[in-house]
């Protein structure tokens, strides 16, 4: 109010100057903002067509080298191709060479992609060519367990660089005998030798879980392969029943050797007990247990 | 008891600190609760071990009994002195299926018979591992329990590891740990430490290794992508390569407690200008030791900051890959002065 007081004292003429003044001088300020904007709006659209553009020739220039690279291969057979010079001569022009290598890199790949799904060894190159990397997967009863790895090197003789295999797996002795001759033999080994260990011990694992009550593990060694549990008779005093199993083929998941030993000297010679030890020997130990407990014949 | 045991338990009382004292006392069982109980842990400990010194007289404790107090200690600590690994070659057909009594009466056995006065006991780990401490005496003496020495060996592995042993008695011990272990020999493998499960992850491969392989599972320690999708790293797959590398040398996750790497060099001095050193003919001898409170991850760190050249140089590698820390380097190339490493 003191403000229009003011104004009006100098005339309505000035006050309505001004107001003009004030007026343009909003929407001169609003016209500058609209422009920002536009601008702003023009930059993000920019932005995204150079982002576009970006991944094009990123894209590009993926296909280019591994294209290069195939090259580099075709010219190398080339030369190798005019060295030792062959009767019919090389028919094949560059192009021709070059498609076929890559659908050869196409199927090897799936081959490859294959191999995993089925779970099989897993192969990657190292080193640019100089060295392979082999992982091999355990599993046992249809979960998977590790993967080791080894890694090969494969550029004269094949030796191991490195591994994660555990030392009490006889790494040496199984290389010694066939990795410079039979390799796929060699790996076949390996892996038996590995899934057999990780079968016993997940076997000892699960045993400890869901028997907890009833099975006790009394002695096991880090390779699994003499384990001695301990259960007991479902009657009143509940005698204790040891079970050795022995392991003495690596490779395998099931004991080659059960002995049943109790207080009571005529227990293991029963023809319950009998049974229960042929069928430690043919099935894996915690169903063959689990299916003792429930039987009724162990606590 | 006699004066020799007193001196033993006296030793192994110092040797205890008072925090853990209660503890081990317990874990020893050869006191009763109310013996245990009437002993005062707040007293100074010259007054402790006198008072424990009379109970262990009244239960008419013997050397046997003092040296498990010995033994349970240090099995709970075993970074009290440092240990060095050897590992046994060729292994015979009954290396596989080795038993654990079998060992320890064979070992038993085997050292008696080569020296006459020595005192050997035995105790099994909930690992596996089979602890044995060793005090030594010879044809007239004692076995003398001040400084026993300590032998680790995981049964079915090839790796034995020993602490507080004198070269004299050297080859009686390995003698006796390749005949009892059924194996062909036994050779130094240049590695030790005070951490033992540092020395046994290192060896046993107990810490995640990291391959190249085609399905990788995430490394744990990448970078966090940046937050705003406008800020790009230009060197990002660089630093992935790096980390890659340093990850593929040295491992990943919780790394073994190596303290120290230690390389003999006896290389001749090369040097780009005239002056004396490098005209000289015979090596220049020194020693390069790397210290650090956990040695390999100071290492990683160096490869994937960049600090180190990125394609692990083999020098560095080989602490992990042969499992060994201490290296001899000569002019003509570092196949022919390593001795080979657990690895093939």
């Amino acid at each position: 109010m003191e403000d229009a007081r003011e104004c009006l004292r100098d005339g309505v003429l000035n006050h309505l100057n001004v107001l003009e003044i004030e007026a343009l001088e909003l929407s001169r300020q609003q016209q500058l903002c609209l422009q920002q904007q536009s601008r702003v709006d023009d930059l993000r659209i920019m932005v995204d067509k150079l982002r576009a553009q970006k991944d094009q020739l990123k894209a590009r220039a993926k296909t280019t080298m591994s294209l290069q690279q195939l090259k580099a291969v075709v010219h190398q057979r080339n030369e190798e191709f005019n060295d030792d010079i062959s009767e019919e001569g090389c028919s094949m022009t560059a192009k021709s060479q070059l498609s076929f290598l890559m659908a050869r890199k196409t199927q090897v790949k799936d081959l490859l992609q294959a191999h995993h799904l089925i779970g099989g060894y897993d192969v990657t190159e190292t080193c640019r060519g100089k060295g392979v990397c082999i992982s091999i997967a355990t599993a046992f009863e249809g979960f998977y367990l590790e993967t080791y790895n080894l890694e090969l090197d494969v550029s004269r003789a094949i030796q191991i660089c490195r591994h994660n295999i555990p030392p009490f797996i006889p790494l040496e002795k199984l290389a010694q005998v066939n990795l410079q001759t039979d390799l796929m033999g060699f790996l076949s080994t390996l892996s038996h030798h590995l899934n057999g260990f990780a079968g016993r011990r997940q076997q000892i694992r699960l045993i400890q879980e869901v028997l907890r009550d009833s099975v006790e593990v009394m002695e096991s060694n880090v390779l699994f392969n003499t384990i001695v549990l301990m259960c007991a008779d479902p009657e009143e005093n509940g005698r204790a029943v040891l079970c050795t199993l022995e392991y003495s083929d690596l490779s395998r998941y099931l004991p080659t050797k059960v002995t049943i030993e109790s207080e009571d000297k005529a227990l293991p010679s029963t023809p319950q007990w009998k049974e229960s030890q042929s069928l430690l020997l043919q099935t894996p130990a915690h169903t063959a247990l689990k299916a003792l407990k429930m039987k009724g014949q162990i606590a | 008891m006699d004066d020799s045991t007193k001196q033993v338990l006296r030793q192994i009382i110092r040797r205890i600190p008072l925090n853990k004292l209660q503890n081990m006392l317990s874990k020893w069982e050869h006191l009763s609760k109310k013996q245990l109980r009437s002993l005062e842990f707040t007293q100074p400990k010259w007054l402790l071990c006198d008072n424990l010194l009379s109970i262990c007289e009244e239960n008419d404790l013997s050397m046997k009994h003092v040296t498990e107090l010995e033994i349970i200690y240090r099995i709970d600590h075993p970074a009290q002195g440092s240990w060095n690994v050897c590992q046994l070659i060729d292994p015979e057909e009954e290396a596989v299926t080795a038993d654990l009594l079998h060992f320890k009466q064979l070992f038993k056995a085997h050292l008696r018979g080569l020296i006459s006065h020595v005192s050997v006991k035995t105790k099994k780990h909930e690992d596996g591992a089979i602890w044995i401490r060793i005090a030594w005496g010879d044809n007239f003496t004692q076995p003398n329990h001040l400084k026993p020495t300590y032998v680790v060996h995981h049964l079915q592995t090839p790796y034995v590891f020993v602490s507080g042993l004198t070269m004299k008695h050297k080859p009686l011990l390995h003698q006796a740990l390749v005949l009892s272990a059924h194996y062909g020999g036994i050779k130094d493998v240049h590695l030790s430490g005070r951490c033992l499960t540092a020395l046994r992850d290192l060896l046993m491969r107990q810490y995640k290794q990291v391959f190249p392989v085609k399905h990788p599972r995430l490394l744990l320690e990448r970078s966090p992508l940046p937050s705003n999708p406008n800020i790009q790293m230009e060197h990002a797959k660089h630093a992935e390569n790096r980390l890659q590398m340093a990850a593929e040398a040295f491992g990943e996750g919780i790394l073994p407690k190596l303290e120290t790497a230690v390389y003999k060099l006896e290389t001749r001095f090369r040097e780009n200008g005239n002056g004396m050193l490098g005209r000289r003919e015979e090596p220049f001898r020194g020693v390069v030791k790397f210290a650090s409170s956990n040695l390999l991850e100071s290492l990683k760190y160096c490869v994937s900051s960049g600090m180190a050249s990125a394609p692990v140089t083999p020098l560095l590698s080989s602490i992990t890959q042969k499992g060994r820390n201490y290296f001899v380097i000569t002019d003509k190339g570092p196949g022919a002065s390593h001795t080979p490493g657990p690895n093939i």
